[in-house]
This record gives structure tokens, C-alpha cells and sequence, in this order.
């Protein structure tokens, strides 16, 4: 059995949504280098915890470590972090323009090189089956071509948790497939990857642990690779 | 009938012919509303884009003040201006009144709040994605707001094109800060207040026309801007 280290761990973190309680997690821990299914339906706070741990949004209550080090939300810490995090949201933004400066969004916020950006962005796009698409309108491609790029710009910041809010929803069946393809090889290279899904035997198609949210709280949760 | 017809006839023989008063007012006009704008863009554009993406306390309240101070009368500003630069105003030694610089200062206080006010409404309308999916690509907070800056471009350049349209058709701050000074101060709006009353008609017509081509242009411009960001 493999043992790795944590990379986050949530105490007794609560996210208020109005008067709502959207979140309310007694213990949640991550492995480093595990990719962690959270299951649930519909409002069961699988986006808001995705959204505590991208660093978006801050708990009303509660303390979370990451690479053991607590989070004190200062806006120096949060945007350090923001950078080793990335979260592709269920209904992904393409920013106007190509979908070249789309994917290299990320790497220009980390001033890498221009030229640089060009072969990063080449590579990634050739990993979502999307060779030759850098110079198209990102305004102008399908749903499952939009979540692709979405997809490669995430994975150009070559973040440290990789965070995937039902990346495979509303998706055509090729592009379902790269995207889970794709996933099982991230975590396979070592990434940390947390993804929100409906669907129940994605966690054992992804050999993954799997984390059942219901009303916010944490019904069950499973450690396969911990 | 005669009198109007004769009127148009002078008057676009005044435009044609290029008179030295007419090409000066219309000159002045154009230079003092697009200081006025550069310098209303300066200010309104990153305070509505701050006041529109950011939540703080009191934002109602400011959301309101920039309201009431889009309707506020012209005369008003040019008398809020005048007492600060006249000869005993805090402003007085700077002897902006009665020139360009000062008919500048006020109607860049009467564009602020129109250019903020179409900025905070652009990024209200815009997609709550942008900025969340900026800073979870590692963007800062700064560099976050100027991607969404770049989002609702068209909605900006449309507070803008508002905001020229109102300085460049202004009359009553400009005729109180400028004096209506002859090849100086004298724009088409104070020209043609002026020259109407002397009964010039011809020549007040002539900037007319000019001015109602300008505000057409404008509005154009507008729509054309409105259409794209409605595309985009």
C-alpha cells in the first residue's frame, strides 16, 4: 500500500452562502499525488469545496492546512498559492481572443518568455487533440473543444493540485475521452488531482479515492491509493 | 421660409469657404472635449472597474452618489469650478479661469461620473467568470482586473464615446470657466449661444450643423461599439 504525504487538510471548515450552509466539512484530507473523486448531487457542495481549495473563496469557519503550513488568507499567502492550484469550473471561460492566448494565459501571469509560451501551448493543445488550434477564435469552438482548451490552459500552469469541477459534463463522447484520458495520466505523473463528478464508476475507471458530499456535509469517503 | 433658406444657403457657404471663426471654434471644441475626456477616462475608467468588480462597504452608496452626479446641472459644476479657480478660489494663483485649461477641469468633472458610471454597468454586466478564472490561473488581483478590463473593452470604449458626446455638446460650464474669447475659449456651443443672440443667425446654423454632424458621428460610433459588444 502507498503512503503519501498530505497536501490539504480542512477542519471543521464552513462556507455560508447567504443564509445558507453550502459547506460543512468536519475532516477532509488529500493525498499528495492521489486523485480524489468527490461525489454528489446537485448542491451537495462539491463546487464550493473545489472553490475553498483553489483559494477563491474563504471559509466563514474553520482551518486549513496546505503542504502543512496553515492558510491565514493573507493576500500575499492566497496569491502564492493560487499559483501551485488550478481549477477548471464546470462551465469554463474562454477569454476573447485565440486560443493561444488562452492556454498561455497562465504562463504569461508567471512571466514566462513569449517564445516559451508558444512551444508550452503547442504541447498542451497537442495533449487535448487539439494540434493547429492556436491561431482559431476561442469564442468560436464547440462545447467539448472549448472544455479541451479550458482543459490545456489549466494544465499549462503545470500546477501542484489540479483542481476539475465535472470536467467530462455536457461534453460530446470524444472529448469525454481525451479529457478522461488525460486525467488518469496527470495523476499517473504524480499530480494531485481533486474532480467533482455525478458519475459513480468514474472513481473506479480512475483507480481513485472517492469523497461523498450530500447537503454539504461528508457522507463517506474511501483512501484506494492512500 | 426665406429667412430660414437663407441662412442654410450662408451658412454652408461659411462651412465650405473654411472661416477662420468657425474652423477656431470648432478647433478649441475638439481640443478641450478630448482633454477632457483622456483625463475623465484617466480617472472614471479604473474607479467604475474598482467600484463595478469590487465588494466594500458604502458601495451602494457611491453606486447612488454616481448617479445623482450624472444628472447634475452643468451650470453647477462651472460653479463649483469657478469658486476654486477664481481670483479667490484655493486654485486662484493657478489663473485658470477664462482658458482652455480651466473649461478642461470642469467638463472632465461633469465626464467622470458618466464614463465611471457606463464602466461599473459594462463589468457588472460582464461574465462573473472572468475574474475567478484569472486568479485561478495564477493571475493577481490587479492583473485580474485588467483581463477583465479587456473582456468588456467595447462596454468601456462605449462609456467613453457617452462621455465625449456630452463634454463636446456642454454649453454652460464652458461658457463660465472659458468666457466665450474669441479664437481662445470660444467653442461651437458658446459660439453659437453668442451668435444667435447678436443675430447671426448663419453662422450659429454653420456650427450647428457641424455640431449635429459631430453628435451623429458619435452616436454611430456608438451603436456600432454597442453592437460588438453585444457579439462579443
Amino acid at each position: 500500500m502507498l503512503v503519501t504525504s498530505s497536501i490539504y487538510e480542512l477542519t471543521s471548515v464552513q462556507v455560508r452562502l447567504g443564509s445558507r450552509l453550502a459547506l460543512d466539512v468536519e475532516s477532509v484530507t488529500i493525498r499528495e499525488g492521489c486523485l480524489h473523486i468527490l461525489i454528489g448531487p446537485n448542491g451537495s457542495g462539491k463546487s464550493t469545496l473545489l472553490s475553498v481549495m483553489a483559494f477563491l473563496t474563504k471559509p466563514d469557519h474553520g482551518r486549513i492546512t496546505f503542504c502543512g503550513s496553515p492558510v491565514n488568507w493573507s493576500h500575499k499567502q492566497v496569491g502564492h498559492l493560487r499559483k501551485q492550484v488550478t481549477l477548471l469550473h464546470q462551465e469554463s471561460y474562454l477569454f476573447s481572443g485565440t486560443v493561444m492566448a488562452n492556454v498561455g494565459f497562465g504562463l504569461r501571469m508567471r512571466g514566462v518568455d513569449q517564445k516559451e509560451v508558444r512551444g508550452f501551448v503547442e504541447h498542451f493543445l497537442a495533449q487535448v487533440g487539439l494540434t493547429g488550434f492556436q491561431e482559431r477564435d476561442a469564442r468560436a469552438l464547440s462545447g467539448g473543444e472549448a472544455r479541451r482548451v479550458a482543459l490545456a490552459r489549466a494544465l499549462a500552469c503545470r500546477p501542484q493540485v489540479l483542481l476539475l469541477d465535472e470536467p467530462m459534463a455536457h461534453v460530446d463522447q470524444k472529448s469525454a475521452e481525451i479529457i478522461e484520458e488525460l486525467i488518469a495520466s496527470q495523476s499517473q505523473a504524480g499530480t494531485t488531482i481533486v474532480m467533482a463528478s455525478h458519475d459513480e464508476h468514474a472513481g473506479e475507471r480512475l483507480s481513485s479515492s472517492m469523497i461523498r458530499l450530500q447537503e454539504g456535509r461528508i457522507e463517506a469517503s474511501d483512501h484506494k491509493r492512500v | 421660409m426665406g429667412f430660414i433658406a437663407e441662412s442654410v444657403r450662408k451658412a454652408l457657404l461659411l462651412i465650405l469657404s473654411g472661416s477662420p471663426d468657425v474652423v477656431s471654434a470648432v478647433w478649441t471644441s475638439l481640443v478641450v472635449a478630448a482633454s477632457s475626456i483622456v483625463l475623465a477616462s484617466l480617472l472614471g475608467v479604473p474607479a467604475g472597474i474598482c467600484i463595478g468588480a469590487g465588494e466594500f462597504p458604502l458601495k451602494r452608496i457611491l453606486l447612488v452618489s454616481l448617479n445623482s452626479l450624472m444628472a447634475m446641472p452643468t451650470v453647477v459644476v462651472g460653479l463649483l469650478v469657478y469658486a476654486l479657480i477664481s481670483r479667490q478660489g484655493i486654485l486662484g494663483s493657478w489663473n485658470l479661469l477664462f482658458t482652455p485649461a480651466g473649461m478642461v477641469m470642469g467638463l472632465t468633472l461633469l465626464a467622470v461620473p458618466i464614463v465611471a458610471n457606463y464602466s461599473v454597468s459594462a463589468v457588472r454586466g460582464a461574465d462573473s467568470r472572468i475574474v475567478s478564472t484569472a486568479l485561478t490561473l495564477g493571475a493577481t488581483r490587479i492583473q485580474s482586473l485588467l483581463q477583465l478590463t479587456r473582456e468588456v473593452r467595447f462596454g468601456i470604449l462605449a462609456a467613453i464615446i457617452a462621455g465625449f458626446g456630452r463634454v463636446i455638446s456642454e454649453v454652460g460650464a464652458a461658457m463660465m470657466l472659458g468666457g466665450n474669447i474669441r479664437g481662445y475659449t470660444r467653442t461651437m456651443t458658446t459660439a453659437i449661444a453668442l451668435e444667435t443672440n447678436k443675430g447671426e443667425f448663419a453662422y450659429g446654423l454653420a456650427l450647428g450643423i457641424i455640431l449635429m454632424g459631430m453628435s451623429s458621428a458619435i452616436n454611430a460610433l456608438l451603436t456600432v461599439v454597442q453592437e460588438k459588444r453585444r457579439c462579443s
